[in-house]
């Protein structure tokens, strides 16, 4: 759906301060109808090459390229996309219904397919209730829940949100993973970057993770976790003093478990220990 | 490059632009503003010996004009910079909307704001000219035309540096080419002018590059009764125009090669 091609960009910031790179080199590819988290520390460069996608910032060096399916030309390919930028901040004197509007619009749908779609999608991100108040009385979670509404509006092939689910509650967080998967099932490509590693791993098959403007992995989230599998593996038995757990390398492991079966302990399990994403990341970091 | 798609987004960007300007309540300072037109011109009428409708003429355009060059400045600052800051051009300009049609859309957006202000303004400052004895000429509808025209015209000034520097100095250099602007044709025929060369060739060089808003301040022909043939109102009238146009231009060039971060 959209690959990076050795993307770089430096801030040019004035004559009296270093220029900047915030990506150096950066190549990856989202493939079409997966989800893809676009990791990252702050800083790392993720909403940088969010607004290179987007065409807000162009990039110093390098390309960007769209599946052709998207069109040929710019409009084409932005009228298959929904984008939610970061902390979105919309027009506060217009009610959330004015704005599905003035966003529908533009999208090339008419009033009554905006009808259709502001009824399909206000309930399911349960933002119905105030679609007739003006924006400057939303949460911050309703706006997320507002913008992402207007994201979807247009149905879009290709989702890209910077940062969906930062400032959600749980419950919040929870009904967007759920409709991203939803979205996704319908064969949609979802592309979102995020701080909430835990989030990524919960419903990407993919990820593309930067660090210090540098692409350091792309790939399948299982992978990662397979390549970071640690050598050690968990036995859980049973003694009189109830379930009991040992930690023990792979190479040792065999004999532990001789020496438990002599004992009068029953095995109840043996796991090789898997990190987390999150650990993974945070080891990286 | 302007097909109906893209012109009917651009008329969508203008309509929201005006209803969330005037739902901000803007038009609600232009109707205190009338009120108080309103009472300063009788208080005015009341003192005034000789031909009191048109100090009511000079007081009710005269607060047509800056009010409107206030809105154009203080609304117009933000109208491209805000979007920007609040990243709410991402959602716009992340739909098939081009650059250009943003722009654009901003900016008829507040002209039709503007346009109400002086037509809610002209409603209360004309009758009153009329009800206390004032005579119809052609040249009042004109004087209104021009002012349309040139707090568009600093709607596009503010606009333009709006995308060039910060909001505060956006602000200042607007108010500074509005005076500048207004008073280069006085300026240029002072003897301390006249007998500096350089300073004349300043002079002219603004002339050629900055904005002359002289030329589009009928109001002093209006009240003295100074009579203007049609050509010098259609050129200048013209002047404003292409001067607008061609600054829009511009800003379109900037604001489709600027990094939106």
């Amino acid at each position: 759906m959209l690959e990076f091609i050795d993307i770089t960009k430096t801030f040019n910031a004035d004559l009296f301060t270093q220029p900047f790179t915030a990506l150096k080199n950066v190549s990856f590819k989202v493939e079409p109808e997966k989800i893809v988290g676009f990791l990252g520390a702050n800083g790392a460069g993720k909403t940088t090459s969010l607004k290179i996608a987007m065409d807000f910032i162009r990039p110093t060096g390098g390309n960007v390229i769209f599946d052709p399916r998207l069109g040929k030309n710019s409009l084409d390919i932005f009228s298959k996309i929904g984008f939610l930028p970061e902390r979105p901040f919309f027009y506060p004197y217009l009610t959330g219904r004015e704005f599905c509007y003035y966003i529908g619009k533009l999208s090339d749908l008419n009033k009554k397919e905006i009808d259709i779609k502001i009824e399909q999608w206000s309930h399911r991100f349960k933002i119905h209730f105030a679609l007739d108040r003006e924006i400057n009385t939303y949460s911050k979670g309703m706006l997320q829940r507002i913008g992402f509404l207007v994201t979807l509006l247009h149905d879009p092939e290709f989702i890209i949100l910077d940062e969906p689910l930062s400032g959600l509650d749980p419950i919040g967080r929870k009904d967007l993973k759920d409709i991203i998967v939803e979205i996704n099932k319908l064969g949609k490509t979802v592309f979102f970057s995020s701080h909430i590693v835990s989030d990524v791993e919960e419903i990407c098959s993919n990820v593309i993770f930067l660090k210090d403007g540098e692409l350091y992995y792309e790939g399948s989230v299982d992978e990662i976790i397979q390549k970071n599998i640690k050598p050690t593996s968990i036995i859980k038995y049973l003694n009189d003093e109830g379930i009991q757990q040992l930690t023990v390398s792979n190479e040792n492991k065999m004999n532990e478990i001789q020496k438990l079966s002599v004992t009068n302990v029953q095995i109840i399990s043996i796991e090789v220990e898997k990190a987390s994403l999150e650990e993974i990341i945070y080891n990286v970091k | 490059m302007l097909n109906r798609k893209v012109l009917n987004k651009i008329y969508t960007i203008a309509f929201y632009t005006s209803k969330e300007v005037i739902k901000s309540k803007v038009l609600l300072n232009t109707l205190i503003l009338g009120f108080g037109l309103l009472v300063v011109t009788f208080i005015a009428y009341s003192f005034t010996y000789g031909e009191p409708s048109r100090v009511a003429l000079d007081f009710g355009l005269g607060t047509l004009s800056l009010s409107s060059v206030a809105i154009a400045i203080f609304m117009g600052v933000g109208l491209l910079s805000d979007e920007i800051q609040n990243r709410t051009v991402y959602i716009i300009i992340s739909r098939p909307v081009p650059r250009y049609g943003f722009i654009l859309g901003r900016l008829i957006g507040l002209s039709c704001v503007l346009v109400i202000n002086i037509l809610i303004l002209s409603l209360i400052t004309l009758p009153l000219y009329f009800f206390i004895g004032g005579v119809y000429e052609s040249l009042i509808l004109w004087t209104i035309l021009y002012i349309v025209i040139e707090s568009i015209l600093m709607l596009i000034i503010v606009s333009f540096f709006s995308l060039l520097t910060t909001k505060v100095l956006s602000v200042i250099l607007s108010i500074v080419v509005y005076i500048v602007g207004h008073a280069i044709d006085g300026a240029k025929i002072l003897n301390f002018v006249a007998e500096r060369p350089i300073l004349e060739k300043v002079l002219d060089f603004y002339h050629y590059v900055l904005p002359g808003f002289y030329k589009l301040n009928l109001k002093d022909h209006l009240l003295y009764k100074q009579n203007i043939s049609i050509d010098y109102l259609t050129s200048n009238l013209m002047y404003g125009v292409i001067y607008g146009a061609a600054l829009t231009m511009m800003s379109i060039f900037i604001f489709s090669k600027k990094n939106l971060d």
